[in-house]
């Protein structure tokens, strides 16, 4: 396993799914997985999806500045991620910062296991 | 052990000494420890170490705005740090983000196998 690959094929992946049908993030969640989403902590691939598909826009585009990753232990991947988010009809956009655990899957991919987003204010 | 306790203790600790003697860090971490700066890949305690006191600058201050933190699996942790960094006589604070994710040492403590750390720019 390369950790730059495969962090790089996940960020492609998330964010693009993001932001054209946030409810198909479903499948890289799974029952344990943990999303802290500015502050508050959400539990399980219901509840994340959940969350993530009533935030208050209907259309976002993440643009990715940095991504680095390592490998976690376990056969896990530690990616973490920088950018901005452009709201639909915002003047400007916001920028981010949000980390990933990747845990593999038997079936020889990756599902989030910790998820971590923060909006970085001016 | 509660997570957000844990989290809580080690950035005080970490950025305390970060701020007063950046060489009191070597035994956070370990030969296994990775460290990305900036992008660039380092591992090992010693190495660590290294690159953090060599860093171009006598003295700096960092305040922290938020830390997150979740469980990691297989009794680590992962703590997420956004702040800013005061550099002595430059004019403007720094803005940063940071991952630690800590593993438990046998006697009880925990000490850094994964560090990110990124400025984040206007």
């Amino acid at each position: 396993m390369d950790p730059d690959a495969v962090a790089k094929a996940f960020v492609d992946h998330y964010y693009s799914t993001f932001d054209a049908n946030r409810a198909g993030l479903g499948n890289l969640y799974q029952e344990g997985s943990m999303l802290t989403f500015e502050g508050q902590k959400i539990q399980g691939s219901q509840s994340i999806v959940a969350k993530l598909a009533s935030l208050p826009f209907q259309q976002c585009k993440h643009n990715i500045t940095t991504v680095d990753c390592q490998p976690s232990g376990a056969g896990g991947v530690l990616v973490f991620v920088s950018g901005t988010l452009q709201l639909a009809g915002e003047q400007h956009a916001l920028k981010f910062s949000q980390m990933f655990h990747l845990m593999p899957t038997p079936q020889g991919s990756f599902y989030v296991l910790n998820d971590i987003f923060r909006l970085n204010y001016a």
